[in-house]
């Protein structure tokens, strides 16, 4: 393939995907999660001051010394928010590699062996699935204590069945497809199949679920911070900056819930855009069905 | 299949899933590293006192033992007494279920009430500024975390005008008569209709939080649904036998487009009392979720465990009656 083909080829690729409304949609929740990721790594160095001593006079509303106010503590709310970022995102990914660590295996497992162990474990994720998750993450976090990856664990365990049951259920269809019984007609073991074979076949819903799990990992890391059981303050995290900022909401200090706040929103509908548009200009069927 | 054997087998088929959420509990509370009487007495207590209340609470058994004695209790509906009040957590957990039941079922009418007329305009309007505004809508409140609209709510209705109380359930001494716990209802059977108005003001604010943020989900069923629906031959055969538009949609296809719609309802039921502890919690609302965090805040593990064992067996008792009701609708689902 010559280049000037392959690069007609990206631009025709480019021109169809931002015609289409998900294809701009992915677009515009690709802008956001990029903004974010930049503003978390670069937070220490952009970031006008220490999110966690005290930089100005306490409860100032925003001002153009402090953008976003300061808190009961005269810290920088600007600051905090941007530093929260990390925490966020940090903790959600970590969350989501470690579901996905526990779920993908044991879908793949269960999906292509099936019989009793397929039973079992469809009965135990599901049961898992069920329950609510925060409830759950509440019990593990509370036996856990606080940290990045107490905290990553606990959300782990919530999301670890989705990721089973996509897995689960795409591999039991796949297994009986053509191309694998054709690997094993060949000779390859199983081991093989699974790997080279299936794995690569349901990787592209992983991609749409890991996206979506990530918005509600940040859901459920705030919540968690929120109730007092996230990163120990005064690290600065969302969830606990809007729990800290409703002790005086009596107060009307609007700053110190409104900007955490759309942080969290504003990210989460990022992540959801992205998924969802994703998914509907990969899958143009199910759009058109709705 | 008749409804009464459907009705068994599903009742059957819940037993293990009780028990798997049972046995995750214990899991999770008892075999991760964490010792309660160490956590609960301080690392300080003297190392008699402490083997002393280990035995006390039978911590002190294998853990085999230990996990056939907590399932034993709990079949005599024993959940151990709080290491904090010595009172009994069944005990605590009932004076704060109707609480959680309230607000749980008034969130759930404003959901379902937003979902049902949005949805179903949505989804007569397809693509209509109706419907894009719902899309959009549920899109955005899906991203919303339930404690900051609580917030903004707090602020806008509690500081800012001043109309609504922004924490509690009912000023003291002005409770209704207890009969049912559900202090509405129970204002209501007792003609007090200031306890009402009191009751009725307090349960706004969280009722509307609660409800506004799971109406995103119900929105979008029914709307989906029902596009599904209008668009099939017996709506297109309702319509030209000249029937009218309205009894169309809300009559012939909502009900059709209902059953999908309950059955999803079911699995919406984790949401729906994840997202009751975190109102709970804003709103100081005096249910199981603040009582599960409260006993997290002392350590009290023996309040913790009952708490969460309580929404495990809410959970699976509704999604039962959930699946039952949808059998009685639509006779299809039991074969």
């Amino acid at each position: 393939m010559d280049t000037k083909f392959m690069s007609q080829r990206i631009g025709k690729a480019f021109r169809k995907f931002f015609r289409s409304g998900s294809g701009k949609m992915a677009f515009v929740g690709a802008v956001i999660l990029v903004i974010f990721v930049i503003s978390a790594v670069l937070a220490p160095h952009i970031s006008p001051y220490d999110p966690t001593k005290r930089v100005g006079r306490a409860f100032t509303p925003p001002n153009s010394k402090h953008w976003f106010g300061t808190d009961n503590l005269g810290r920088d709310m600007f600051s905090r928010v941007l530093h929260g970022a990390r925490i966020a995102l940090l903790i959600a990914l970590l969350a989501v590699v470690i579901a996905s660590a526990i779920g993908i295996p044991l879908g793949l497992l269960s999906g292509y062996i099936g019989g009793p162990l397929d039973r079992v474990l469809t009965l135990v994720m599901d049961a898992i699935y069920s329950f609510p998750g925060l409830i759950l993450a509440i019990a593990v976090a509370a036996v856990l204590g606080t940290g990045i990856v107490n905290i990553a664990i606990s959300i782990a365990v919530v999301y670890a069945p989705t990721y089973f049951r996509v897995i689960r259920n795409q591999v039991a269809s796949i297994k009986s497809e053509l191309y694998v019984e054709a690997a094993r007609a060949l000779g390859a073991n199983n081991w093989t199949i699974l790997i080279k074979y299936v794995l690569p076949n349901v990787l592209p819903s992983v991609v749409v679920v890991l996206s979506m799990n990530l918005a509600d990992a940040i859901m459920t890391e705030a919540g968690l911070s929120f109730l007092g059981l996230g990163i120990a303050p005064p690290t600065p995290d969302w969830g606990y900056d809007l729990s800290n900022g409703q002790r005086f909401i009596l107060m009307n200090d609007w700053w110190m819930i409104m900007f955490p706040g759309l942080a969290i929103i504003i990210l989460v509908l990022g992540f959801s855009l992205f998924s969802e548009g994703m998914n509907e200009y990969l899958n143009p069927n199910v759009g058109q069905q709705e | 299949m008749s409804l009464k054997t459907y009705l068994l087998a599903r009742v059957l088929l819940a037993i293990p899933m009780v028990l798997i959420l049972l046995t995750v509990v214990f899991v999770v509370l008892r075999i991760i590293p964490g010792d309660p009487v160490l956590t609960l007495l301080g690392g300080k207590a003297p190392i008699e006192v402490i083997e002393a209340k280990r035995h006390e609470l039978g911590l002190d058994k294998p853990i085999l033992i230990q996990y056939i004695d907590y399932l034993g209790n709990l079949l005599k509906g024993d959940l151990g007494k709080s290491l904090l009040t010595e009172r009994p957590v069944l005990e605590e957990l009932g004076d704060r279920l109707p609480a959680t039941i309230e607000l749980t079922i008034f969130g759930f009418i404003i959901a379902l009430v937003i979902g049902i007329f949005w949805g179903a305009e949505a989804a007569r309007r397809h693509d209509s500024v109706f419907d894009v505004s719902a899309r959009v809508y549920s899109i955005f409140i899906y991203s919303v975390p339930v404690f900051w609209l609580g917030m903004v709510l707090q602020l806008i209705f509690g500081v800012w005008l001043r109309v609504l109380p922004v924490a509690g359930r009912i000023p003291p001494l002005m409770e209704p008569k207890h009969i049912t716990g559900l202090y509405i209802l129970d204002a209501l059977f007792t003609a007090n209709w200031e306890s009402l108005k009191e009751a009725f003001r307090h349960l706004l604010l969280p009722g509307v939080t609660l409800g506004l943020i799971i109406s995103s989900v119900f929105l979008r069923m029914v709307r989906g649904n029902m596009i599904l629906t209008l668009s099939q031959d017996y709506t297109r055969a309702a319509r030209a036998r000249g029937i009218k538009e309205k009894s169309v949609v809300y009559r012939h296809a909502l009900k059709n487009a209902m059953v999908p719609i309950m059955t999803v309802m079911g699995l919406q039921l984790a949401l729906l009392f994840a997202g009751a502890v975190l109102t709970e919690t804003t709103f100081s609302w005096p249910g199981i979720g603040t009582y599960l965090v409260q006993k997290i805040r002392y350590r009290d593990f023996m309040a913790v465990q009952g708490a969460i064992v309580i929404y495990a067996v809410m959970v699976v008792t509704i999604s039962i009656i959930v699946d039952i009701i949808n059998a009685w609708i639509d006779p299809r689902i039991r074969y």
